[in-house]
C-alpha cells in the first residue's frame, strides 16, 4: 500500500475523532483498520492524546468562589434597587405589549364582524330596495369605520381608559 | 417543562444571584482550564474569571436558553481575554492565524501543564502543549475536555467549521509523535 492511500485514512481517522465523518467512510475505515497496522498505530497514538489531555488538573483558587460573588452581589442588588425603585420602565415595557395584543384583537374582530354585518345587511338591503353599492357604503360608514377607529383608540387613550392594566 | 438552560436564562435575565452561584460553582473548574488552554498561563487567570462572571451579570440577558450555556460562557470568556489582550501588549497572545493569540511560554513561569499534569501521559504532553500555538490548543481542549461540538466552538472562536476541525487535526498532528512507534 503506498503511502498516499494511508494518509487519506488517517484523514479519516481524524475526522472520525473530532466526529466529522460520514457512516460510508467510517466503515470503510474500519475495514481498513482491521489489516493496517501503521493507521492502527496512528489511531492509538491520537487517542492517547486525546486522554492524556483529561490527565491535567487546574486547581481553582478555594476563595475564589467567594470573592467573585461577593463582587457581583452588590451589582445584582444595584439592579433589582433600580428596578424596584423604577419599575415605570418594566411595567411601560409590558403595557406597550398588551396595547399591541389588544389592537391586534380588536383589529381582526373589526374585519370578521364587518363580514357578517355584510351578510346580514345583505339578507336585509331587498326587500328594503338597497342596492349593492348602497349597502357597501353602509357597512363601510356606520360599521367598519367605527371599529376601526375604535381599535385605533388602544393607541391615544391612557392605559386604564382601554381596560388595560 | 422548562429545560435547565431556559431556567439559566430566565435567572440571568433577573439577576438572580442564586442561579449566579450555581453557576459559579458548576462552571469555575472549565472556566479557569478553557481560559489557561487561550492564555498559556495560570496567573492572571482569576482575574479574567471574575471579569468574565461580572459580565455575565451585565450581559446575562443576551443568553437566550436555547443552546447550551458553556458555549456562551466560553464566549464571553474569550472576548474578555482579547480585550484585555489588545489594551495590555505584555499580556499578548499570538498565532500564525492571525486571530492575535500568543503563547506565553516565553515568559519564564513555570509551565501551568506541568504544574497540572496529574498522569505520566499528561507529563509527557506537558511541554508540547505549553509551545503548541494556542488556537490549536483552544481547539483540542474545546473539543476533547470540554466536549464540544465543531459547531459550538465555530461560534466561540468566531471561525468556519472547516477552520476550527483544522485547528484540532494541526493540534494532534503536534502532540502525536509523543506517543507514535509504542503501543499503548
Ligand atoms: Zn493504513
Amino acid at each position: 500500500m503506498n503511502i498516499d492511500h494511508h494518509e487519506s485514512f488517517q484523514r479519516m481517522i481524524d475526522e472520525s475523532l473530532v466526529g466529522a465523518i460520514s457512516a460510508e467512510k467510517e466503515q470503510s475505515l474500519r475495514e481498513h483498520l482491521s489489516t493496517c497496522t501503521p493507521c492502527k498505530e496512528y489511531l492509538s497514538a491520537s487517542k492517547r492524546v486525546i486522554a492524556g489531555l483529561s490527565g491535567f488538573s487546574f486547581e481553582v483558587n478555594p476563595t475564589l468562589n467567594a470573592r467573585i460573588l461577593a463582587a457581583l452581589r452588590p451589582q445584582a442588588e444595584q439592579v433589582h434597587e433600580v428596578l424596584a425603585h423604577h419599575p415605570d420602565a418594566m411595567r411601560q415595557h409590558n403595557m406597550r405589549f398588551k396595547i399591541w395584543a389588544a389592537f391586534a384583537v380588536a383589529l381582526s374582530m373589526s374585519i370578521v364582524g364587518s363580514a357578517l354585518v355584510y351578510q346580514v345587511a345583505k339578507l336585509l338591503a331587498t326587500p328594503m330596495y338597497f342596492d349593492n353599492a348602497q349597502l357597501q357604503v353602509g357597512v363601510l360608514v356606520f360599521w367598519l369605520l367605527p371599529s376601526f377607529c375604535s381599535a385605533l383608540w388602544m393607541f391615544a387613550a391612557p392605559g386604564e381608559k382601554r381596560g388595560v392594566a | 417543562m422548562e429545560s435547565d438552560t431556559q431556567r439559566i436564562a430566565l435567572g440571568l435575565r433577573q439577576r438572580d444571584v442564586v442561579v449566579l452561584k450555581t453557576l459559579i460553582e458548576q462552571y469555575q473548574f472549565r472556566l479557569v482550564r478553557y481560559l489557561v488552554s487561550l492564555l498559556g498561563r495560570r496567573d492572571g487567570v482569576d482575574d479574567f474569571v471574575q471579569e468574565t462572571w461580572l459580565r455575565v451579570l451585565e450581559r446575562g440577558a443576551s443568553y437566550d436558553g436555547h443552546s447550551r450555556f458553556e458555549p456562551w460562557l466560553f464566549r464571553v470568556a474569550r472576548n474578555i481575554a482579547f480585550d484585555a489582550m489588545r489594551k495590555r501588549p505584555m499580556f499578548s497572545l499570538d498565532s500564525n492565524e492571525g486571530d492575535g493569540i500568543r503563547s506565553s511560554s516565553a515568559s519564564g513561569e513555570p509551565s501551568p501543564y506541568m504544574l497540572a499534569a496529574r498522569t505520566q501521559d499528561a507529563e509527557r504532553l506537558a511541554h508540547s502543549l505549553q509551545t503548541l500555538e494556542p488556537v490549536y490548543r483552544e481547539a483540542l481542549v474545546l473539543r476533547f475536555q470540554e466536549d464540544l461540538s465543531l459547531q459550538e466552538i465555530s461560534v466561540i472562536v468566531g471561525a468556519p467549521v472547516s477552520t476550527v476541525a483544522s485547528r484540532i487535526y494541526r493540534g494532534l498532528a503536534t502532540l502525536r509523535p509523543q506517543f507514535e512507534g509504542e503501543t499503548a
